[in-house]
């Protein structure tokens, strides 16, 4: 079994170093490919990322009437504290509100010189609990803070949240088609260049038929070859776009701006990369497959 | 070894290849398969080593039943006959010990086993200082001598040559038929398809004529 073994890789390697540029065009191809599919891939880990982010960071925001007195802004507190979507709640003062506002407006001041008294409510910000954080939940949440005595506005940016995670939806779906177009595409290629292997070889194939040799022994250093053809430009694939997303995207900005909260994370996961070299492989093998076994029925 | 009942073969609707043939060989016997091209030779003998099917009839090969055999037991079928082509199947970029280690490969063969295989092949076909040479360098009987050489590298139970002197000087043929018999000395069946009666008459042995698809004529 060894030296089958050692066969089928020595034939292997063989084939795809006389396979040429044919190999060499079927690598790249397939590289091209697993690039396109990687930029997917990267651009939904990201909108994930950031999805999952604001989801963290998301508030409720629940301003209060100027004319609350102490005892109601308790009252009102402990109740808003009690209900089961809530799952922090964090009070600020008009004159906190007031702070922050003329941080947020740093350099433009001279705007907040002609308001007089203090116009910002006080208010409550709310970390809403995972399960409650949908549109029709909120909406509930919102409608009854609202009946609230003491309570004036109640405000959440869900609808950027909506859109963000439909966006993310969107692209994901984009991704699953393009990406099965192109590794169809692939797997013809590979497909070509195989047959013109098996072509070249078609008078030992025919001999080592006759004298007793079994599919599965003509048809494996083949579809190594294709594997190998497969996992090499998927790993040229992770190449390109592993350079282009630590080189060339920081320098032209292109990652921060749109991913500020997953600007730190890291390039694809290793059991992704793992993945893509892997479906490199299935594709090139079944472009062998297909390859081959059109010629062993003859 | 080689039994043959009622075989019918056709391709398509107008060529029948063989005609009702009933052949019995038996173990460690040589026949020779005669007649002029076209009667049916190659036919019989690809249906042997189940290249085609028959059309009707069955064929046991060392007594199961090639036709009702699964493809996956092919292969092993094929490992037990050793085939000459009329066209001899070399591979013109390899050299004779590696066209023999060929065989020795797919039959899963130890290494070791393979060498000294190829070299008592070699030895007995006379061609053991060819070894390293390419066969198209080789005159046409040695490329013969190659060719039966590598039918004997799985120590085949019955060698099936399809006109091993089809190219041959006359002089040549007679050296092969030698070789053959030879081959046959040593207990394995050999079926040869020929077109050279004078050759099938000088070896004395059983020769079953074709014509037409069907056996006209048998002689001892």
């Amino acid at each position: 079994m060894p030296e089958k073994l050692k066969h089928i890789f020595a034939h292997a390697l063989i084939n795809l170093v006389r396979a040429g540029w044919g190999g060499l065009a079927s690598i790249a191809t397939i590289g091209v490919s697993f690039v396109i599919i990687g930029i997917f891939l990267l651009l939904i880990l990201h909108f994930n990322a950031l999805v999952a982010e604001w989801k963290e960071q998301f508030q409720v925001s629940v301003f209060l009437d100027d004319k609350i007195t102490p005892t109601q802004l308790e009252i009102l507190g402990k109740r808003i504290q009690n209900e089961a979507a809530v799952k922090a709640i964090a009070f600020t003062t008009k004159e906190e509100a007031l702070v922050t506002f003329r941080r947020e407006l740093r350099g433009q001041e001279s705007l907040l010189e002609g308001l007089g008294d203090n116009p910002l409510p006080a208010s409550f910000q709310l970390k809403i609990r995972e399960g409650y954080q949908s549109p029709d939940a909120l909406r509930r949440l919102s409608a009854f803070l609202s009946r609230l005595e003491g309570v004036e506005d109640v405000q959440y940016g869900q609808d950027w949240i909506e859109r963000i995670s439909n966006a993310a939806r969107i692209m994901k779906l984009l991704g699953i088609m393009i990406g099965s177009v192109l590794t169809l595409g692939s797997a013809m290629i590979v497909s070509n260049t195989i047959r013109l292997a098996v072509y070249a070889r078609a008078a030992e194939i025919e001999i080592m038929r006759l004298v007793g040799a079994t599919k599965a022994y003509v048809r494996a250093p083949f579809v190594l070859e294709g594997m190998l053809q497969g996992s090499l430009g998927a790993l040229l694939a992770l190449g390109l776009l592993f350079a282009a997303y630590r080189f060339v995207a920081p320098t032209f900005n292109l990652v921060s701006p749109i991913f500020q909260a997953a600007g730190d994370r890291g390039f694809l996961e290793s059991s992704m990369m793992a993945g893509l070299v892997g479906g490199g492989a299935v594709i090139g093998a079944l472009g062998s497959v297909m390859a081959v076994g059109r010629f062993l029925r003859v | 070894m080689i039994q043959m009942f009622h075989v019918y073969k056709a391709f398509g609707k107008d060529l029948e290849a063989l005609v009702d043939v009933n052949l019995h060989i038996h173990k460690g016997e040589f026949v020779f398969l005669a007649g002029s091209s076209g009667a049916g030779k190659s036919t019989l003998l690809r249906l042997i080593f189940r290249d085609e099917l028959p059309t009707s009839g069955h064929i046991l090969v060392n007594g199961r039943n090639i036709v009702r055999m699964k493809p996956r037991a092919v292969p092993h079928l094929r490992r037990t006959l050793g085939i000459v082509f009329q066209d001899f199947k070399l591979l013109r970029d390899r050299s004779v010990e590696e066209n023999l280690a060929l065989v020795a490969r797919v039959v899963g063969m130890p290494t070791v086993e393979g060498q000294r295989r190829v070299a008592q092949l070699l030895k007995l076909v006379g061609l053991s200082h060819k070894a390293k040479t390419p066969p198209y360098k080789l005159s046409g009987g040695e490329q013969q001598r190659v060719a039966i050489a590598r039918a004997l590298m799985n120590d085949p139970l019955i060698l099936l040559a399809d006109e091993p002197t089809g190219n041959l000087d006359p002089e040549l043929a007679t050296d092969v038929t030698r070789l053959l018999l030879e081959v046959n000395a040593r207990g394995t069946t050999v079926l040869v398809a020929t077109h050279d009666l004078k050759l099938a008459q000088e070896a004395g042995r059983r020769t079953v004529f074709l014509k037409q698809g069907k056996i006209v004529e048998e002689s001892h």
